[in-house]
């Protein structure tokens, strides 16, 4: 399909969510107290109040269009995806002390694609905080990662954008479901040397990690703590930070091989917030056993990646960074370094209007092949843009066009268009 | 009996001519039997301090409906932010009323409404920071409060045309006092959607009428 009929294509598709839409939160600002109501509905408490409970969610509306191959972690063979999704949450306070919490999905897959729609239950977890000061927590079950600061503002409501920052979708040339044993074929994979048939770019993007994959809903334990000015946070988990979504699924849970990550939070006040968060494991799953190097186990395939994050916050405006530094220890190949941060500002106009843009780059360090040292991984960078209209406090639209270099096929640059229609209950 | 008088006068004199003439309604509405039990989210606060956050018992405002003249001075009322809840949690206001919002939390919250009455939104804000964040409600409504951060968090400003307005207690008992003589209507909004019909009211200066509403 040519540019023109596609951007077309998108356009019209565009123009029918927009009629869709008008009804929609017509209705929505006509039933505002309605949808109050029913939050006061989906309240539950003993008559004492000390065991309470609540159940919410969000009704996601997505359509994409992007030119081939898709961004980050989007399947698709088409330009165009749309991508419904209905998530509820259940959040539970046991006295003051046990919390539980638990988040359902119905969507065609946890990444955009063109799959049917399957029911996923993505977290669950109790967390016991014994002391009313919160100095410490223990949290065990299926949850979030603690490293860095995207995971509490992941979901559609709170996220400015629709798609995540670059660490958190770009896919790097590692794969997890076979070890790398020689330079050449960690260059191969990494689609270094151009010329490359698109579908093998295709193919091989289902292998492919990136150096964190979404919030990571890991299964295993933390501990955490609020110390006044300081917090911590420390968690082992069945999987790494990198882990694809298949792998969280409970059947895949196992710690033969834990991976382990810790966060330490500095806020002076309630204006500035920063974080330092480490985290290790290996990035191979058990599928990959088979293709080990001899005298080698997985765990000798690692992953170490630090990060620094920092959240600025005054009046209507919101500031936020994160960098990481990632290092693979690969044996034969040597330390496969990569660096990937964002900044992202946020204005908001009005309680309506706001827009929200970033700036994210992925740079790759060097490892030393046959012909000396070069570059392991396509350096990227990519623009994002999103401003957001709430039709009230229970809908909202947000509409995203991103701009990307590197890593995009045969093109130098690609261009990729998102709206995402929210109501919240 | 001319020396009681005589007595009586100075008295009398001290005493404002507005006393006098004032008159009073107290009774009792009939409340909600809901009582809001909010519950946090905490997904992702893995550092936020435990607890459970305090109930609101439903209350209701009772005032009386009248031709009024607007105030000279704008009234000036507070409604605070403290342990992750705004406080109070219903709170009725004069039309041309400026409301402070001190936060009392040390992190920030993010106060917004999207009500037809007074659409607006604070941002965010330290708690030390000086002027107090404020809005002034002119147009008679009810207005519902929310913190885009802690999204259990809502309040609600009952904006009235009225100055002569109460608050019931946790039993619906009321007493509206320091009310002018003459004929008005007297109504007790109960919840966002239920406001009882006007009950005409006779005031006699320095009389105690009682009204209930079931």
């Amino acid at each position: 399909m040519s540019r023109a009929r596609s951007i077309r294509s998108f356009a019209r598709g565009l123009a029918v969510l927009f009629v869709l839409l008008v009804p929609i939160s017509r209705v929505a600002a006509a039933n505002e107290d309605a949808l109050d109501r029913l939050e006061e509905t989906l309240t539950f408490a003993t008559p004492d109040a000390q065991a309470r409970a609540r159940l919410s969610g969000l009704i996601d509306l997505e359509q994409y269009h992007f030119q081939l191959p898709p961004p980050g972690v989007i399947r698709a063979t088409g330009n165009d995806l749309f991508t419904p999704r209905l998530t509820l949450f259940l959040d539970a306070q046991l006295g003051s002390q046990l919390y539980l919490f638990a988040q359902a999905r119905w969507d065609r897959g946890f990444d955009p694609q063109p799959a049917h729609g399957r029911v996923r239950l993505d977290e669950y977890a109790l967390r016991y905080t014994p002391w009313p000061d919160g100095r410490l927590s223990v949290q065990a079950g299926r949850f979030g990662t603690i490293v860095g600061n995207w995971t509490p503002r992941h979901g559609a409501w709170t996220d400015a954008f629709i798609s995540a920052p670059l660490a958190y979708e770009q896919l790097t040339g590692l794969w997890d479901r076979e070890a790398i044993t020689n330079p050449v074929a960690l260059l191969r994979w990494s689609h270094v040397r151009s010329g490359l048939p698109a579908a093998i770019t295709a193919r091989e993007k289902d292998l492919r990690i990136p150096v964190l994959w979404g919030p990571a809903y890991a299964t295993g334990f933390a501990l955490s703590g609020d110390l006044g000015k300081f917090g911590y946070a420390a968690e082992i988990k069945h999987a790494p930070v990198s882990s694809r979504p298949e792998t969280w699924e409970p059947g895949q849970v196992s710690f033969a091989h834990p991976s382990i990550g810790a966060r330490l939070r500095y806020r002076p006040n309630a204006m500035w917030n920063l974080g330092f968060s480490a985290t290790s494991g290996t990035y191979l799953t058990p599928a990959a056993e088979r293709t080990l190097l001899p005298r080698h186990g997985r765990g000798d395939y690692r992953q170490i990646t630090l990060g620094q994050d920092l959240v600025v916050a005054w009046h209507h405006w919101q500031f936020w960074a994160e960098v990481f530094e990632a290092r693979y220890t690969i044996p034969v190949v040597g330390d496969a370094d990569l660096v990937s941060y964002y900044a992202e500002v946020k204005y908001k106009f009005s309680p309506q209007l706001s827009a929200a843009v970033r700036w994210n780059q992925q740079l790759f360090g060097e490892i030393t092949d046959r012909t000396g040292p070069v570059t392991w991984g396509k350096n990227a960078w990519r623009l994002d843009a999103a401003p957001a209209w709430r039709f009230t406090p229970h809908t909202q639209l947000k509409l995203q066009y991103s701009l990307q270099h590197g890593d995009t096929g045969a093109r130098a640059f690609t261009h990729t268009l998102a709206t995402q229609f929210t109501l919240r209950f | 009996m001319r020396f009681r008088l005589s007595l009586l006068l100075p008295l009398l004199c001290a005493t404002p001519a507005s006393a006098l003439a004032q008159a009073a309604i107290e009774g009792r509405v009939t409340l909600l039997k809901t009582r809001s039990a909010p519950v946090m989210n905490k997904r992702y606060e893995i550092v936020a301090k435990g607890g459970v956050l305090a109930t609101n018992p439903p209350l209701a405002v009772v005032y009386l409906e009248g031709e009024f003249p607007p105030p000279r001075v704008p009234p000036l009322a507070q409604l605070a932010q403290k342990d992750l809840a705004f406080i109070p949690g219903l709170l009725p206001v004069q039309a041309g009323t400026r409301v402070e919002f001190p936060n009392f939390d040390d992190l920030y919250h993010n106060i917004f409404s999207f009500s037809p009455a007074k659409r607006f939104d604070l941002g965010r804000y330290r708690p030390d920071e000086k002027p107090v964040p404020s809005v002034t409600f002119d147009e008679p409504g009810l207005v519902t409060l929310r913190c885009d951060i802690h999204e259990h968090m809502r309040a609600l400003i009952l904006v009235l045309a009225t100055p002569h307005f109460v608050m019931t207690d946790t039993d619906g008992r009321f007493r509206l006092g320091g009310l002018p003589h003459g004929r008005y209507h007297v109504r007790a909004w109960i919840d966002s959607k239920t406001t009882t019909p006007p009950r005409a009211v006779d005031l006699t200066a320095g009389e105690t009428i009682r009204v209930d509403f079931p």
